[in-house]
């Protein structure tokens, strides 16, 4: 029995699926091919850009067009990716597909998939993830110290500071007519509690079609939006104007209940998100039930 | 040899063998000459050299390890599609029939769509590789045997029962992947959107060999059925006078285009319109015949997909398109020509 299970325990640790062990320092990382926009920013915020030889469609910040794309992030061409001569594939969690991550590893070019918190925390273990891959983890503790870490006690401040959580519904957009809203184990709903909101779309998992009705209940004093979806709708008219949208209790006060975003700012779980969730923090207040219509204005000049 | 009067009704007779015969080897020229473009050219810059010479070198390692197994499945999968797309449009003497028709395209993509959702464990052992082309391959199957069972008990297995059958299990397929696709999360979501898009990207030796060979057994039956698929040309009733064992016929080339397929989009997702242009193309160069048309058809799109895909992963480097792209950007046009063409 004793052998059988040492070669099961071979073969998965051999699997080329398994994640390796990440976050552990690269025995060459000079030249970097990166699948993940958060994972680019991080570098820049490290000051280890030069190193990055190609980045993926997602990476657009800070500066879109300096690098070659190797394509989406699920979506990677080995040969393309490996045609760059990367001594490290950086990727994030969600890099895929499989079998051109599986022949990366398969050809000898180590790969690192950088694990994803959708919180506060799991920002700057992300970017101690990488500091420590790339070898620069004393420089990133000083960097952390003195860029992220004022904005996350700022938001667990505001959190013992504020009673009542504000109500929010996160969209992507309309497809197909209906808006995709964010429901439990998105990354959108971590930016919301960040933010101190209360995700009132939380009935599912994922991204999905949300119903008329569905949105009626839910009933979100406000609606965050991503601006690709306001682009690719025509407007943030188009989008409140939508009768799921219309009715709710955001919708009746669009003016100051529709909070458009950048995307990958805010949903790419870089340094960038911490900025998001504090700006969105100060956006987003708690709304009294019975005052939801009447009372906001005054409200808004609080802090 | 012209020359000579005396020879010239043979001539006169057997002269359309000779341009056929030169029409196919221009195909397989065209096949060989692809094939050696693609293996030639790609991301990574590759002279001659590298790939015959050092062993640990990467160029060398990407030449075997990713772009040939890659073109292999190209090549396989296209000429699987076009010989499959010949056989069933004769079969139902219909010039709109292509391997979709008989469910083989909803049925793969449901089983893959079955395997993302709900096999998350197996994709994560270590026999994943294996587990999303066998789901696909086995969903591609079974719809199609259940079509075929379905379409004998209720409809004598006529060719009118099969194509509506096949539009009521692609219905349902439909509904099933719909299902599933709501029941996904994120990840899966977009790993199920890049499979249904179809890409030979996710070749490798350890699944190219099972499938190649799988394919290679399961289409070659297609080409010994040309002349009886010649006969049915002229009517059912008539091809079944003249000996053809007509229901035998379609079983087989049902469930042979069936098999090969499913082995082909198991691996490479769904490629659109090469089993439907494919044998149109090849009816213009070779003429009517299936004997003429199933190897021309092998042939043409073998090369046809080849060069689509070298298309696909060359025009972006480092990234690459999506191939059904390239496919249809080149088989839509096509095919309102061929309509215009018909239709002076």
């Amino acid at each position: 029995m004793r052998p059988r299970l040492d070669a099961a325990t071979v073969l998965l640790a051999a699997c080329p699926l398994m994640p390796a062990a990440a976050c552990e320092t690269a025995m060459d990382s000079s030249r970097i091919a990166v699948a993940g926009g958060s994972l680019t920013e991080i570098i820049y915020f490290l000051g280890a850009e030069e190193r990055i030889v190609a980045v993926d469609t997602t990476s657009d910040f800070p500066d879109p067009k300096r690098f070659p794309s190797i394509g989406y992030v699920r979506a990677l061409s080995a040969e393309g990716l490996l045609s760059m001569h990367p001594t490290l594939v950086l990727g994030e969690d969600d890099m895929g597909p499989p079998e051109a991550v599986a022949a990366m590893r398969r050809l000898g070019v180590p790969v690192v998939r950088v694990p994803e918190v959708h919180s506060a925390l799991g920002i700057l273990a992300k970017v101690r993830c990488v500091a420590t891959v790339l070898n620069l983890a004393a420089e990133a503790d000083a960097l952390i110290e003195a860029k992220l870490s004022p904005m996350v006690k700022h938001l667990a401040r505001l959190r013992t500071a504020r009673s009542g959580r504000p109500k929010a519904a996160f969209l992507l957009g309309l497809r197909d007519g209906a808006p995709i809203g964010a429901g439990r184990g998105t990354s959108a709903h971590g930016l919301l509690s960040m933010a101190l909101a209360e995700n009132v779309l939380d009935s599912f998992k994922g991204w999905k079609p949300v119903s008329t009705e569905a949105m009626a209940v839910a009933a979100p004093d406000y609606i965050v939006v991503v601006e690709r979806g306001v682009d690719a709708a025509g407007g943030a008219q188009r989008i409140l104007a939508h009768p799921a949208l219309r009715t709710t209790p955001a919708g009746r006060l669009p003016e100051r209940r529709l909070i458009v975003m950048n995307g990958m700012a805010t949903l790419g779980f870089g340094p960038r998100t911490l900025q998001s969730a504090l700006r969105l923090a100060s956006l987003l207040r708690a709304v009294a039930p019975a005052a939801a219509t009447v009372a906001v204005g005054k409200e808004d000049d609080r802090e | 040899m012209n020359s000579n009067p005396a020879l010239a009704p043979e001539v006169a007779v057997g002269r359309l063998l000779p341009a056929r015969a030169m029409a196919l080897a221009l195909l397989a020229a065209a096949l060989l000459g692809t094939l050696t473009l693609a293996l030639a050219v790609g991301a990574m810059p590759m002279p001659f050299a590298d790939i015959l010479g050092d062993e640990a070198a990467l160029q060398r390692r990407v030449f075997t390890g990713i772009r040939a197994p890659r073109v292999a499945l190209a090549g396989l999968v296209g000429a699987v599609l076009a010989v499959s797309g010949a056989a069933l449009q004769g079969l139902f003497r219909n010039p709109l029939a292509d391997p979709g028709l008989i469910g083989v395209s909803s049925g793969a993509a449901l089983g893959a769509v079955a395997m993302i959702v709900l096999g998350r464990g197996l994709l994560g052992g270590p026999l994943a590789v294996y587990a999303l082309p066998l789901a696909a391959m086995l969903g591609a199957v079974l719809v199609t045997l259940f079509l075929w069972a379905f379409a004998s008990r209720y409809g004598q297995f006529s060719i009118v029962t099969i194509l509506l059958v096949g539009i009521a299990l692609n219905a349902l397929a439909a509904v099933g992947v719909g299902a599933f696709q709501y029941l996904s999360d994120d990840g899966q979501l977009r790993t199920l959107t890049f499979w249904m898009l179809g890409s030979f990207g996710r070749a490798s030796w350890p699944t190219v060999w099972p499938a190649a060979l799988a394919m290679a057994a399961a289409a070659a039956p297609l080409f010994f059925v040309a002349r009886a698929l010649d006969l049915l040309q002229l009517g059912e009733s008539e091809a079944f006078h003249l000996g053809v064992a007509v229901k035998r016929l379609k079983r087989r080339v049902i469930l042979c285009a069936a098999a090969a397929v499913g082995a082909g989009v198991a691996l490479s997702g769904i490629i659109g319109f090469v089993g439907l242009v494919v044998p149109h193309l090849v009816r213009l160069l070779l003429g009517a015949s299936h004997r003429w048309v199933l190897p021309g058809a092998a042939l043409l799109g073998g090369a046809l997909t080849v060069g689509a895909d070298l298309l696909a992963r060359t025009i972006a480097v480092p990234a690459e398109i999506p191939v059904s792209l390239v496919t249809s950007a080149l088989g839509a046009p096509f095919f309102l020509w061929l309509i215009a063409r018909v239709r002076p």
